[in-house]
């Protein structure tokens, strides 16, 4: 009886072992070879080269900007002489991550509501963030940076209408050191007369 | 007699683990040894052999790069302890070719040998990549043919202006295919990497675009007031999703490419972005403000109830996935900036298995490779930017150096 188990518990063992090293290897020779690349690919055709300068240069040149306010406040200080508008309007600058509109933001804003009344021209509302978020989620709080301002706008008597709103993320800077400071002025929405 | 037994009884025990750890650590991965028999050596062509063998998750690659001579089945004595020999010839007097040899070293036999070629010297990364891809086909391991593929990928170049690219997945290979202008978010259209989608901010309003990267072919999709994004493609080609702001609110629709047809799929008075198809197409994930911070939730197509996937993080705001596998982009500190720290995680779409794949640095834009077996992503480290890869079934990594601009946007 002890013999059988014996027998029986080697041959257990050697069949375990032996199936620590076995690995199937049934290799094809020649199975692949058309040589060339392109049978798995697109890759070897020429592709195109497009320059869409012709497009998009509307107005890129924004008012100059004066040095970084250092403030220790998430958002600039609106007593600051910072602003990227055009048009006589002002920029509102925005908390990391807020889409809201600050109360130290209030007298930009009806500087914005009266500037508004003197055109007839279409306004153009861009929102724009800092470098910190990923892709599209930054573009979407630009845009509900854009949107608070319209919609403050048209509480102040203006028509929705006339106003465009547009998020650029963060593709529009006007500053880029590493600084508090410098983030802060690129969270802020700028106003300017539609071409 | 009892001792004999226990003793038996525990080999037994021991050969199991054993076995689990060498197929883990040894078994699964071929040993192998690259000789370079070109007329120049070429580095960079050798490390791109070498990273596509590593990132394979089935070789362990020798880095020694040994000279030797083609058509010759002599092995080495140093090289013998290899299971593989890759001999290889690469000129690029006209254009970029190639000859692989594949020998095996217990008996010198040649297994496989190709030749390609390729008119353009600047693609001599892709014949690396096919080479590697045709070796790892012939020993029958699983596929790893998106090494294959096109990278696609958007920069910022000035303040509004930016350009797409074509590049390997290495980054060795770029080509720019538009610049001028503000053009962002580019998505491949098909399976086969003829078109892809992106958003033109030129004009008033942001257009989606489809445009050929072969003929230049373009065609209008979509335009829309504020923001849009196509974020997915579904399998076939025929749906996309976008992100749109037709009323200023970002949400997400579903467009049909042949009928033309928007069906809205998510409404909410903050912001709903970055749709992703997942299991079987019928359900998205997507990035929400709905409870105040970024975060990963999902919903079927046809149906109003929203459901959160992610319980962890303040800040998840992008998101990537492949079937019911999600990986997402997670800030790590609560500070708003300096050594600001985004992590990876890996899910699925009932929130389960939650694990970390990265663990340093600031790591973002996800992206599943065509199987689902890879993600790529963007590192940020000190001053330095990488594309890093992470084989999910082999736990290799690698990251390859990004020079200067800023990447707005990634596809594969």
């Amino acid at each position: 009886m002890t013999k059988k188990v014996l027998i029986a518990t080697v041959t257990v063992t050697a069949l375990v072992l032996s199936g620590c090293s076995s690995k199937e290897s049934e290799l094809n020779p020649g199975s692949i070879g058309n040589n060339n690349i392109s049978d798995a690919t697109q890759i070897t055709e020429k592709t195109v080269s497009i320059d869409e300068n012709t497009y998009g240069n509307e107005n890129t040149k924004n008012e100059q900007v004066s040095a970084a306010n250092e403030s220790n406040s998430n958002v600039l200080n609106a007593s600051s002489n910072v602003n990227s508008s055009a048009n006589g309007f002002k920029s509102l600058y925005f908390g990391f991550g807020e889409y809201g509109i600050a109360p130290s933001m209030d007298t930009r804003m009806s500087v914005n509501s009266v500037t508004a009344t003197k055109h007839t021209k279409k306004i153009k509302i861009e929102g724009n963030c800092d470098e910190f978020g990923t892709d599209e989620y930054n573009y979407a709080l630009g845009l509900k940076r854009a949107k608070a301002v319209k919609d403050n706008m048209v509480a102040q008597g203006v028509n929705a209408e006339r106003m465009i709103i547009v998020s650029f993320g963060e593709s529009n800077p006007v500053c880029s050191n590493p600084t508090d400071g410098c983030y802060a002025q690129n969270r802020r929405v700028d106003l300017r007369l539609a071409k | 007699m009892r001792f004999l037994l226990f003793l038996l009884v525990s080999l037994y025990s021991y050969g199991v683990d054993a076995t689990l750890k060498i197929e883990k650590d040894v078994e699964q991965r071929s040993r192998i040894a690259i000789v370079d028999a070109s007329p120049s050596q070429n580095n960079i062509f050798f490390k791109i052999l070498l990273a596509d063998f590593k990132i394979s998750g089935h070789f362990l690659a020798d880095s020694s790069h040994n000279k030797g001579t083609m058509n010759t089945n002599f092995i080495a004595s140093n090289l013998k302890n290899k299971e593989y020999i890759i001999q290889y010839s690469l000129t690029q007097q006209k254009g970029s070719n190639l000859t692989v040899r594949l020998l095996q070293t217990s008996n010198g036999t040649e297994i496989f040998k190709k030749t390609y070629a390729i008119p353009t010297k600047s693609k001599m990364p892709f014949l690396a990549h096919k080479a590697v891809s045709d070796i790892n086909d012939v020993l029958k391991f699983s596929s790893i043919s998106w090494i294959n593929r096109y990278v696609l990928f958007s920069r910022y170049t000035t303040a509004r202006q930016s350009e797409i690219l074509l590049a390997d997945y290495t980054f060795n290979y770029k080509k720019v295919i538009i610049k001028g202008g503000l053009n962002l978010f580019p998505k491949w259209a098909d399976s086969v990497q003829k078109s892809f989608y992106y958003s033109a901010y030129g004009g008033l309003m942001p257009t989606l675009y489809k445009i050929n990267i072969y003929t230049g072919k373009k065609q209008k999709i979509a335009t829309s007031e504020g923001m849009l994004v196509c974020s997915d493609v579904s399998k076939n080609g025929s749906k996309i999703l976008l992100t749109m702001a037709p009323d200023g609110q970002a949400d997400i629709f579903e467009f049909n490419i042949e009928n033309k047809n928007k069906t809205r799929i998510t409404k909410f008075n903050g912001i709903d972005v970055n749709g992703k198809y997942i299991d079987d197409e019928s359900r998205i994930v997507f990035v929400s403000n709905r409870l105040g911070y970024a975060n990963i939730y999902k919903k079927s197509i046809g149906s109003a109830a929203v459901s959160q996937v992610v319980y962890h993080g303040r800040n998840n705001n992008a998101v990537d996935a492949f079937k019911n596998k999600i990986v997402y982009s997670s800030r790590e500190s609560k500070k708003s900036f300096g050594s600001n720290q985004f992590n990876l995680y890996l899910t699925s779409s009932q929130g389960s298995n939650t694990r970390p794949i990265t663990t340093t640095g600031t790591n973002q834009f996800p992206r599943f490779s065509t199987d689902g077996s890879v993600i790529q992503y963007i590192k940020h480290r000190g001053s330095g930017s990488s594309i890093g890869y992470i084989n999910l079934t082999s736990h290799q990594s690698l990251l390859f150096p990004l020079s200067g601009k800023k990447i707005q946007s990634i596809d594969w």
